[in-house]
Parts: structure tokens; C-alpha cells; sequence
């Protein structure tokens, strides 16, 4: 049986507020439990929400970025469920009348571009955090403790339809979602801190059947790796089940890390109808005009715009992918080194290969204040000259890393500067002929290979300053080779 | 001197030529509440020794004429859902018996900078579900009036209190007349304000959309003063509206409307007879009077008990036993939470939970909630379409005088019944105010309830003063110190 699978993610991106969506508790980044609440985000008897105009701001920025339709006039809903980190037993989010609806996602695979189909974008209030004690299962833990300082973080929900038709486009998916929210600034994107987390609705059907099959939801993936593996193992396994004859049960299932398996995970939020309603205690979430037209004013180049200024400049697809989901700074720069050099590839290969190696391995994260982008473009244009080898490009950069200097001044004092006077040259090459008679004399017997020896020592003789090719060059002239 | 009678300008006015202190009233008011709470029951607790030091704080001030507004040194009630720092908030629950607040409502932190003293919280239904004051975890309060009658719901415990001259006024939350019925049946001015002239930050919320605090008092001008001090904008609360009001005229050149849906069946003869004595009163003042019909009215009590339920099976959601308030254990976390909200809740709480949980579910919403907004949204209309035509709406506050404790406790529906004349204002976020109008022939007070449109509220008090003159009710209870 032909078999094609379906994917839909959801995702939850933290925004980076200083403060809470609901009340004014600082946003912390900290070990430390519950240190940053108040009745509000706590739920006590009586506090009230006050919405966080910023985080509203950020979330249509990102509804905005994604070319969704904004909702004038939306409203906060309750989410009604019982789980012990979430204080009201109810959550702030949107149902209906979502801030953004059916926008969509450029991403890039294998050099071609696509795009994933958005549903909606909405505000939904973070829950807090549970330990459960024992067997990390709620039903089974021996105790629990709750740490509510993320209880009330603003989140945006972005929810894709089930377009999705592998793990490899979903994982492209997140990637370039991950590197939007950076871009606009609105989170700081760390998979690892949990600021970004991603649920996957998988389901597999007949291909040529034009509905879907039965989904199951996948939760608990917490890196790229996991989404990757997780989907596979899914796919794999609702396929295999179907092919045997059985069928598939509609339910959320857990990610094994260490298993790499999903497992049913039989907990009683599984089955809830959230009973959603209008929250009485907030007004409707009026987005006027001109408050859309000032937060689309504010929105910066996204990544989908900058891959297409990469590409001008004569970069694959894929390269330019990748330089768009570089940090902001290697953007900027290999924008400044090309404007110089105009050489889109060997900026490409100096910035992603030997700049950020060389940052890695001498563990730094930001270039020093007196590292101008004119020195990649003047090694750049001095290699493309001749003047000095790749080699000692490399060099002069690792100096430059390391020292306020310039690449003139390195390459005077180590003397890497190539001989390129052909009169010169010959002297020198005439001058190793002379003293090495014997290779001479068995190169001309047919020895080719000590040719290498000869260019060697022509090298040796100039302290390195002639190319190797030129050296290669005149000598083979000289001997008539 | 016998403080308790009087009026808060008129105590003030004594405080200020130091003719009595707040510590002398201070002193009467805790006596009296002490000696009527065996017979009532109007408190869950009364604060002593901090009050103490308050009210001779109060008397420095005077003496020293430093004194900070009309409020300064009177004792008010505090029903017991609205948090004061520091204090428990009992909610009239089990599940909160322990729960201390550990911040100020707005209106509390408002009546401090007045320096207004709390004499002790108050009993209600509980979570403010009810009309009797019986719905109450820690036992039923009596009516100052007659001790075998309820003194009304939820603020019943407010109402006593000041009826028996145990403070000089109360606040009380109003959701569907539990303001107003309780004042009603105890002789007292109840007035709920327009929803969102005062704060809701620290009521802990039954029907967020329809709960309001308000003042039942003595008199009219006691409840203006205390609502102009609790009123305004709050940034705590996003519900909260600019309290910009609107002058409507309060002399004959008003038009009063009597709400023919309000005078049918269901109605008591007396209480259908203080809408016509208030009439006659018009009349003779020369005011225009009409009979005025919103049918949906009939309709009131259907969409309250949705909407109602609705969102106060969100709202008490929290109640879990997981961060505070009472926990009883079980398993796992989930059976304790069970546990926990099986043993803490009473059976009106739970009836409501039940059915504001079905209102919602999946399947129901559009049949009952969501039909349940839509009326509610008509029955605005039918209001505002009215308010063109007329100033002040008139009909009784209750379909009856007061009942017996125990009389309606097995019959959920009948009690719902005595909000029929009170829930409309509610639904409509309208002012409205009760006065009091005369006795009945059991002896028991009956009062009738005046409406106007949002933000007319102070219009509407000083059309209430108007009448609250003629009416010349002026009456004190005596059947609680028999």
C-alpha cells in the first residue's frame, strides 16, 4: 500500500517581555523557584489580568511576518483544564478571534524553496513548571513540586495546517520560525531553554485518499533532533499498523528520548474538552489600524527578505539559507565584505569557514571592537591578487582575531607578501638551480617528482613570499621542462 | 451619646467640633456588634485591638483638625469576599476557612487612605451564591428585623450588621441583588453601582461579567459617600470604566418608568403597594410617569443562571487545594485536587459548578451559553431603547418580604425567584438602588428599587435621596435584642 503522511506542528515561542502577560512580574531567567509572583499570576482569590501591550505588539509583529490576515477585533478566551502548575485552572488564550489567521512560511529545502501554510497565530499564557517526583509522570510521581515564575510568561501559538509531509521539512519549518522570532526580536529562540517547544499532530493515509488519516499528537520533543526522529518513528510506526490491519487511535503519545519511541500517554488532559469562553474579566483585543500600521512600519528585513538579497549577490539558495539563520553580525558583515569584494563565494567560504573555525577554536563569541570587515575584504582581494598565499591569509586573519593590527602590517612583519616581479623571480629560482646542480641534473633524468623538492627550496630561499605556482612556473621555464 | 443612628456626615460633623471621638464610637460599635452577633451571626470575624488603635489615631487627627475626609474614623463591614491585607478571606467556605490575604482590594486600599476602620468581615453564601445567608459554611445569619427570617443574600451578613447598628455601613458584592434583596429586607439603602465605576480587584469573582461591590446603608447619602470613595478607574482591573457620569434631571422635569414585567404575577400585593405608595408620592411632586414593558425581563432568571454558572465554574477553578485554602490528600495530584473541591465546596456551590460546566461543554455551548449571551445583548437593547423614554425605572427590589430560614432551602428554584426583580440590572450592568419604603403587615421592611442607565449613578442617588425624604422611613430594628 502507497502510504503518505501528514504533519501539522503547533508551537509555542516564550516572548521576550520584561514582564508577565498579565500582571507586571518580572520575566526571570533563574533556577531559583518562584521568586517572581504575585496574586495575578499566582491565582489568588480576587487579582485580575491586565494585558501586556508589548507582548501584543509581538505577537502581531510575528502574525505580520507570517502574511497573516489580523483580527480587529479579537478576544482573550479561558481554556478550561485542571493541571497543578496552572494556577487558575484555566488558561488566557484565544480561541475564535486569534490575533493572525492563513498566512504562510517560506523555507528552503534542497535549494528550492516552499512554503508552509500558516492556520493562526495567538497570545496564550505559559503555565508553571512541574517536577514530579518519582516516576516523572504525573499519575505515578510520589510528590510534585511547582515552580510558578513561568506561570503568566507570554507566549505567540503559531499553528501550521497539516501540510507537512516529512520530518525534514519540519524540522526546516522550526528552523526558519525560530530564526523569525529572532529577527523580530521578540525571543530570544533558545530550543534548549525551552523558549521555543513544539508539539506535532502525525497522521499517515492511503496516498491517493484525499482525507487524512487519524492524527495523533507528539509531544515532549525537545530538539530539532527529537522532532527529526520522532516524526520518522511515528510515520513508521502508524504505517506498519496500518498495513497489518489495525488502526490507528486518536491520542498524544510521549517522545522517548532515550527509547527513541513515542508511548501513549494516558493522562486525563488527554481527552478535555476545554469548555473555551470569552474571559470576562478582559475587554475585547482591539487591534485599530493604526496600531497594526505602526507595528508593520517597525518590522525589520525578515529572513525570507535577506536570503533574497543574499541570492542577489550571486549565493546559492542554500548558502544564503544558510547565512540567514547566521547571527545578525555575520549577516552584516558578509554584507560589508561583499559590497568590497564582490566576490559572494570566497566571503561565503572566509566567514562561515575560516572566521567562525577560528572564533571556535580560539572560544570567542563577537569579534574584537578594532576587527573592521575591510580586513576580510583586503585578505580577500589580496589572495585574489596574488600578493599573499591562502595560506597566509588564514594567518593574517587569526592575527587580526587576536591583535589590533592590520593586514598590511601582519603581512609586512611576517613577511608573507608574495614576490610577483618576474625578474625577481628568476634570480631566485636561477640562484636554487645553481646550488642544487645534482636535482638539476636528476630531474632532468626523468625524476618529475623532485620538482616539489625544487619548488620547496625556491620558497625557502624567498622566506615564503613567492607563490608556489609562480615558483612552479619559472623553474619549469628555466629548465625547459 | 448614641452614635450608632446617626448618619456618617452627621459623625463627622461631631468629630470635627469635637463633640465625640471615633474611639467613643469605635467603642459603641464593637459593643453592639459583640452583643448582636449571638443573636445574628452577622460576622465571620471582628477585628478588636487593631481597630482600637485605629480610632485613636482618628482622634489625634481631629483633635489636631488633621482629619482626612467624611470617612475618617467610621466603621464599615467588610463582607467576606473582598480581601483586606492580612485578614482572612473566608468566602463563607470551607475551602478558604484558612486562607489569609496577603494584599489589599482596591476598595479597601481606598478606604484606607480615608482611614475608614473595619469593624470585622461579614457572613455571605457562599462564594456570594445565594439569597438567604444560609448557603454560609459557618452557620446561617438571622434578619435584624426578626430572628426566624433571613436577612436576605448574599451580603446578608453585611445587611445585619449595619440593620443592627453593628457598624455605621457595609460594604457588600452584588451579581444578582445581593446588595439590594438583603438591604431590602433589612430596612436598608442597597446600591449597586454601574459595572466597572468600581474596582472588582480583590472580590473574589462569581460571575466576573455581572459582580459589583456597593454600600448598603442607612441612608442614601451614606451610600453616595462611600461610593464616591471606592469609584474609579482602576488599572488593576481591566474592566474598570472611566467613572465619567452623565447628569440626568432628579426634579419633575424626569420621566420615571414603572416596568410593567415587574408588577405581574409572581409579585407579592405588598410589595406590588410600596411601588404605588412611591407612585403616588410622584404624582404628587408632579413627575411624569408611565408604564414601561421589557419583555426579555421575563426572561432574566433563565440567563443568569447560565451565564452565572458559567463563568463561576471558571472562576472557582482555582480552588484546588494545590497552593492555598484548604487540601485534603489523596494518590495522586488529580485525586486530591477531587477530594479537596468535594470536601470544600457546599451543595449550592457544586449545583452551580455542575451547570455552568454543562452550559459550556462541548455540544451545549451554542444551545445554552452562547443563546444565553445573545439574550443578554437584547435585553441591553431593550434597555437602552427605553432609557430614550425614561430616566429612572421603578419597580419593587424583592417579589416578597423576607422568609423564613429553612423555608426555602430545599426548593433551589423558588430562592432563584426572589432575584427576579434585581438580576435585570445586573445583566444590564445598569445602576440600581434599593430604599427602603415601609414595614409589612408581618413587620418585616419592604423597599422598592429604582434603575437608571450606566453612569448615571449619581443622578440616581440624588433621585433616591429625593424619595428617601418623603418615604421618611427612618425606622430601627428592634426583633434581634428581644
Amino acid at each position: 500500500m502507497n502510504l503518505k503522511p501528514t504533519i501539522g506542528i503547533e508551537t509555542h515561542i516564550e516572548l521576550n517581555t520584561n514582564t508577565k502577560m498579565f500582571c507586571r512580574c518580572k520575566v526571570v531567567d533563574t533556577e531559583e523557584p518562584n521568586i517572581s509572583l504575585c496574586p495575578t499570576c499566582i491565582g489568588l482569590p480576587g487579582a485580575l489580568p491586565v494585558p501586556n501591550e508589548k507582548a501584543i505588539r509581538y505577537i502581531t509583529l510575528l502574525a505580520l511576518a507570517t502574511g497573516c490576515a489580523i483580527t480587529k477585533k479579537g478576544m482573550f478566551h479561558r481554556k478550561n483544564y485542571f493541571y497543578p502548575d496552572l494556577p487558575k485552572n484555566y488558561q488566557i488564550s484565544q480561541f475564535d478571534l486569534p490575533v493572525g489567521e492563513n498566512g504562510k512560511l517560506e523555507i528552503v529545502i534542497d535549494n528550492e524553496k516552499d512554503y508552509v501554510e500558516i492556520e493562526r497565530v495567538h497570545m496564550e499564557e505559559d503555565t508553571g513548571k512541574s517536577s514530579h517526583e518519582g516516576t516523572g509522570r504525573i499519575d505515578s510521581a510520589t510528590s510534585t513540586s511547582l515552580d510558578f515564575n513561568r506561570s503568566g510568561v507570554p507566549l505567540v501559538e503559531i499553528v501550521t495546517k497539516p501540510v507537512i509531509q516529512s520530518s525534514k521539512v519540519a524540522v526546516a519549518y522550526i528552523e526558519e520560525l525560530r530564526q523569525l522570532a529572532i529577527d523580530l526580536d521578540i525571543s530570544e529562540g533558545k530550543l534548549e531553554k525551552g523558549n521555543l517547544r513544539f508539539d506535532a499532530n502525525i497522521s499517515v493515509a492511503p496516498s491517493k485518499s484525499d482525507e487524512l488519516g487519524t492524527k495523533v499528537e507528539i509531544k515532549n520533543m525537545n530538539s530539532l533532533r527529537s522532532l527529526e526522529r520522532a516524526i520518522d518513528y511515528e510515520i513508521k510506526r502508524q504505517s506498519s499498523a496500518i498495513e497489518n490491519g489495525e488502526s490507528i487511535i486518536q491520542e498524544t503519545r510521549h517522545w522517548d528520548e532515550s527509547k527513541e519511541t513515542t508511548t501513549s500517554m494516558r493522562s486525563k488532559e488527554g481527552s478535555a474538552d476545554y469548555r473555551y469562553f470569552s474571559d470576562p474579566d478582559l475587554p475585547n483585543m482591539v487591534l485599530s489600524d493604526k496600531f497594526v500600521n505602526q507595528v508593520k512600519e517597525s518590522l525589520p528585513s525578515l529572513p525570507h527578505e535577506n536570503r533574497n538579497k543574499l541570492v542577489e549577490t550571486g549565493l546559492d539558495l542554500s548558502d544564503s539559507n544558510v547565512l540567514s539563520k547566521s547571527e545578525k553580525w555575520i549577516l552584516e558583515l558578509y554584507f560589508k565584505v561583499y559590497d568590497n569584494t564582490k566576490d559572494s563565494k570566497a566571503t561565503f567560504n572566509w566567514i562561515t569557514g575560516e572566521l567562525q573555525g577560528q572564533m571556535r577554536k580560539l572560544e570567542i563569541k563577537s569579534l574584537p571592537e578594532w576587527f573592521s570587515p575591510n580586513f576580510l575584504s583586503d585578505i580577500i582581494q589580496l589572495i585574489d591578487a596574488n600578493k599573499i598565499s591562502f595560506t597566509s591569509g588564514k594567518v593574517i586573519l587569526e592575527e587580526l582575531i587576536q591583535k589590533d593590527t592590520t593586514p598590511d602590517d601582519v603581512a609586512k612583519k611576517l613577511n608573507l607578501y608574495q614576490e610577483n616581479d618576474e625578474s625577481a623571480i628568476s634570480k631566485i629560482v636561477n640562484e636554487v638551480i645553481k646550488n642544487n646542480q645534482d636535482i638539476v641534473e636528476r630531474i632532468k633524468n626523468g625524476e618529475d617528482k623532485l620538482v616539489g623538492f625544487m619548488v620547496g627550496q625556491i620558497i625557502k630561499s624567498s622566506g615564503g613570499s613567492i607563490n608556489p605556482g609562480i615558483a612552479k612556473e619559472i623553474l619549469s621555464k628555466e629548465l625547459n621542462l | 451619646m448614641e452614635l450608632l443612628n446617626l448618619s456618617i456626615r452627621e459623625l463627622n460633623k461631631l468629630f470635627v467640633n469635637k463633640k465625640a471621638k471615633p474611639s467613643e464610637l469605635y467603642s459603641e460599635i464593637f459593643d453592639r456588634s459583640a452583643s448582636s452577633e449571638a443573636a445574628l451571626h452577622a460576622h465571620l470575624s471582628l477585628f478588636e485591638e487593631i481597630n482600637l488603635e485605629k480610632a485613636k489615631n482618628s482622634d489625634e487627627r481631629f483633635s489636631n483638625s488633621e482629619n482626612v475626609g467624611l470617612l475618617d474614623g467610621i466603621p464599615l463591614a467588610i463582607k467576606d469576599n473582598i480581601n483586606i491585607k492580612n485578614e482572612k478571606t473566608t468566602c463563607s467556605s470551607k475551602m478558604l476557612s484558612n486562607f489569609i490575604s496577603p494584599y489589599n482590594a482596591t476598595v479597601i486600599s481606598k478606604l484606607d487612605t480615608e482611614q475608614a476602620i473595619y469593624t470585622g468581615k461579614t457572613n455571605l453564601d457562599e462564594f456570594a451564591m445565594g439569597s438567604s445567608t444560609e448557603n454560609s459554611a459557618f452557620g446561617l445569619t438571622r434578619n435584624p428585623w426578626n430572628t426566624d427570617y433571613v436577612p436576605g443574600g448574599s451580603s446578608g451578613g453585611s445587611a445585619a450588621s449595619v440593620a443592627s447598628r453593628s457598624s455605621i455601613a457595609a460594604l457588600g458584592s452584588d451579581t444578582g441583588g445581593s446588595i439590594r434583596q438583603p438591604a431590602s429586607f433589612c430596612g436598608l439603602v442597597g446600591f449597586k453601582p454601574t459595572y466597572g465605576t468600581v474596582s472588582r480587584y480583590g472580590l473574589v469573582a462569581f460571575a466576573s461579567s455581572l459582580d459589583q461591590i456597593g454600600p448598603i446603608s442607612k441612608s442614601v447619602d451614606d451610600a453616595r459617600i462611600i461610593y464616591s470613595s471606592i469609584s474609579g478607574h482602576d488599572s488593576l482591573d481591566s474592566t474598570s470604566i472611566n467613572d465619567e457620569q452623565i447628569d440626568l434631571p432628579f426634579d419633575k422635569n424626569a420621566t420615571i418608568g414603572i416596568v410593567k414585567e415587574l408588577m405581574e404575577d409572581g409579585i407579592s400585593e405588598e410589595s406590588k403597594k410600596e411601588v404605588d405608595k412611591v407612585i403616588d408620592i410622584l404624582k404628587q411632586k408632579e413627575y411624569n410617569i408611565k408604564e414601561v414593558s421589557l419583555p426579555l425581563i421575563k426572561l432574566s432568571i433563565s440567563i443568569y443562571y447560565l451565564i452565572a454558572p458559567a463563568e463561576c465554574s471558571a472562576n472557582l477553578a482555582r480552588f484546588d487545594g494545590v497552593r492555598y485554602g484548604l487540601r485534603v490528600d489523596g494518590k495522586t495530584s488529580y485525586e486530591m485536587m477531587e477530594n479537596t473541591r468535594a470536601e470544600g465546596f457546599g451543595d449550592e456551590v457544586k449545583r452551580r459548578i455542575l451547570l455552568g460546566t454543562y452550559a459550556l461543554s462541548a455540544g451545549y455551548y451554542d444551545e445554552y451559553y452562547g443563546k444565553a449571551l445573545r439574550a443578554r445583548k437584547k435585553m441591553v437593547d431593550e434597555f437602552s431603547s427605553i432609557f430614550k423614554e425614561c430616566d429612572y425605572l421603578i419597580s419593587p427590589t424583592t417579589p416578597t418580604e423576607a422568609f423564613k430560614a429553612g423555608e426555602k432551602t430545599s426548593n433551589p428554584l423558588e430562592m432563584y425567584m426572589s432575584d427576579l426583580c434585581t438580576i435585570p440590572a445586573n445583566l444590564a450592568g445598569l445602576p440600581a438602588i434599593s430604599i427602603p419604603t415601609g414595614l409589612s403587615s408581618n413587620n418585616l421592611p419592604l423597599g422598592v428599587q429604582i434603575m437608571s442607565k450606566p453612569l448615571t449613578d449619581n443622578s440616581l442617588l440624588n433621585f433616591s435621596e429625593m424619595l428617601e425624604k418623603e418615604l421618611d422611613f427612618n425606622r430601627t430594628p428592634e426583633g434581634w435584642s428581644k
